[in-house]
């Protein structure tokens, strides 16, 4: 009798202590799934947007400092080739792209890019809509607080995401990635290559006579060692940045930079960091702003996009993410005011006056 | 607001002003004639730029791309003297490539020169050595060791817009150390999004959450 009623204590207890840590969210407990009751709608639309084909219209706005920068993308996907995607405003041809990155609109978010979603978040099923007349099931994305960092729209028939929606800190939508229109033609997973290569949709003309679209390869955040051998190269970064933010690919390869990959399951904010100190004569069309007495270098565009020297190195930051969020990752970042000329040319006295006199 | 008429081909042809732009394109979220003139025009121009001839090779273009970068490699200019815009004091500036206007000032009048012109002389030698020496402070002092660089947004962009979080094989470190990861094709349980990526172990001890429908490894009990 008294030993169950302290059976019974001790699981109120552990289930207790588990609901609190997962509302803290400071320590991502080691299975969140069961509280992500809406994960499995992602990572079937994740799926749904490798295997189904389809074309359509996007249409993605972000709110940066300036007001709304809009851009619209038509584009096409067959599970056997790929998905391509064209600028309607051709500054650049259109190209086939990863569909979990950026450019593809994050339409299929691998799994790491989930689970990373729910490490920081509560994702939940939150009833149904309509998206290009498509009816829909809603996934939101919520902060340990319960306010909604998140919006999906997830295809009730086909399962493809229709409509993302990141919010700021404030309940503002930051930033919207949504099909106009779009055309199943088969609304079923195709079975892949069957060799003929399916009909080109008229309308979207082949780019290349060889289409390569990128290959996406497993990958793991680079680990301890893969850090320590950067920083032993010289580079100073953090493993975190403000807002959830956690790295997900460092990586030297180009030489003469380093790049940074940072999110949170929903944004993404990239570090550029290079040696040497900033040309400020040859930024056109960027204007400077000030932080705290450091000057920063910004320019509107979909993405939020920053510049700035300090402690001898060039800082970029390119963010498709809520303002609040890149403002706080900018501010973590370093800005060392540069060594003055005068103490500059004072050291190099100094050296060259050590020269001459090795007992100075 | 009226249909987007004639800016149909401004649009596509990236003429638009920011403001204006934004608007044609907020008509366009609304307005499906308008959308599928806008692609009657695209294909038209697409099908007209493919006739312009053989296409480039891809990293022919790359380079081209790469040197009209405002942050890009420039290829040295060859000059016969150290001139003012490259150089401080006489001492050229290591690592820094010269992307200013190239100097067009005239050099004539210096041919014309008598003995003035060589007393002048000896008075350059002498701040030329002076200037060599206050250059010399400065590249020792570190200035020459930084060079002047500038982002290379086209490059960052892309990197920025292509690369996939968690998704993609990331070559850790330069062209020494090989990428640790090692491909790993699928589960084997046919899981559509095995084929993206999932996490390889890491030291993060995370256990692996299976997806639904995937049957997974049962429990050692
Ligand atoms: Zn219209």
């Amino acid at each position: 009798m008294s030993r169950s009623s302290l059976g019974v204590l001790v699981a109120a207890v552990v289930l207790l202590s588990l609901a609190v840590s997962a509302r803290a969210g400071t320590v991502p407990p080691p299975d969140q799934e069961g509280d992500d009751t809406g994960l499995h709608l992602l990572r079937e639309a994740a799926a749904a947007a490798r295997l189904q084909d389809y074309t359509g219209t996007r249409f993605v706005t972000s709110w940066g400092i300036s007001g709304a920068s809009s851009t619209l993308f038509d584009v096409r996907h067959t599970a056997a080739g790929g998905l391509f995607v064209d600028d309607v405003s051709p500054r650049e041809p259109g190209r086939w792209v990863d569909p979990g990155s950026l450019a593809g609109g994050m339409a299929s978010p691998p799994e790491g890019m989930l689970r990373t979603l729910a490490g920081n978040y509560r994702v939940v099923p939150a009833g149904g809509g309509v998206v290009c007349g498509r009816d829909s099931l809603i996934v939101e994305a919520l902060r340990p607080d319960g306010t909604r960092a998140a919006r999906f729209w997830i295809d009730e028939l086909s399962r493809l995401l229709l409509r993302r929606e990141i919010l700021d800190g404030a309940g503002r939508v930051a930033y919207a990635d949504t099909f106009l229109d779009l055309t199943l033609p088969d609304p079923r997973p195709v079975p892949p290559a069957t060799g003929s290569a399916p009909a080109e949709p008229p309308r979207v003309p082949s780019p290349s006579p060889s289409p390569s679209p990128p290959q996406s390869l497993p990958q793991s955040p680079p680990g301890p060692e893969e850090l320590d051998r950067l920083r032993a190269r010289g580079w100073e970064f953090s493993g975190s940045l403000p807002g959830r933010l956690r790295l997900f690919s460092a990586s030297d390869a180009a030489r003469d930079y380093l790049y940074l990959g940072y999110s949170d399951g929903l944004s993404v904010v990239s570090v550029f960091i290079q040696p040497g100190d900033l040309d400020e004569t040859r930024l056109r069309g960027w204007h400077a702003q000030s932080l705290d007495g450091h000057t920063i270098w910004i320019r509107d565009s979909v993405e939020r996009e920053a510049i700035w020297a300090s402690g001898g190195h060039v800082y970029t930051v390119l963010a498709d993410a809520p303002a609040d969020m890149v403002d706080a990752a900018i501010a973590a970042l370093p800005h060392e005011g540069e060594p003055g000329l005068w103490l500059r040319m004072g050291k190099g006295a100094a050296r060259l006056l050590s020269w001459i006199n090795p007992f100075e | 607001m009226s249909h987007l008429g004639e800016r149909v081909s401004a649009l596509v042809d990236g003429e638009l002003g920011h403001v204006e732009r934004e608007r044609a394109l907020a008509h366009l979220t609304f307005c499906a004639d308008c959308r599928s003139e806008v692609e009657a025009e695209r294909a038209l121009k697409n099908r007209l730029r493919a006739l312009d001839g053989p296409a480039m090779p891809a990293d022919l273009t790359m380079s081209l791309l790469r040197m009209s970068e405002p942050g890009g490699p420039l290829p040295p200019r060859v000059r016969p003297f150290p001139d003012a815009s490259r150089s401080f004091g006489g001492v050229p500036l290591p690592g820094m490539h010269s992307g200013g206007p190239p100097d067009n000032r005239p050099r004539g009048r210096a041919q014309s020169r008598g003995g003035r012109a060589r007393r002048a002389g000896y008075v350059a030698v002498g701040l030329t050595s002076a200037a060599v020496a206050f250059g010399t402070m400065f590249v020792v002092g570190g200035l020459g060791a930084t060079p002047a660089v500038v982002p290379q947004m086209e490059k960052f962009a892309n990197q920025h817009k292509t690369t996939a979080p968690y998704g993609q094989l990331n070559v850790f470190g330069s062209a020494s150390t090989p990428p640790a990861v090692p491909y790993e094709p699928a589960r084997g349980d046919g899981a559509p999004y095995a084929r993206s990526a999932h996490d390889t172990p890491t030291p993060t001890p995370r256990p692996a959450t299976p997806a639904p429908g995937t049957p997974s490894t049962p429990p050692l009990r």
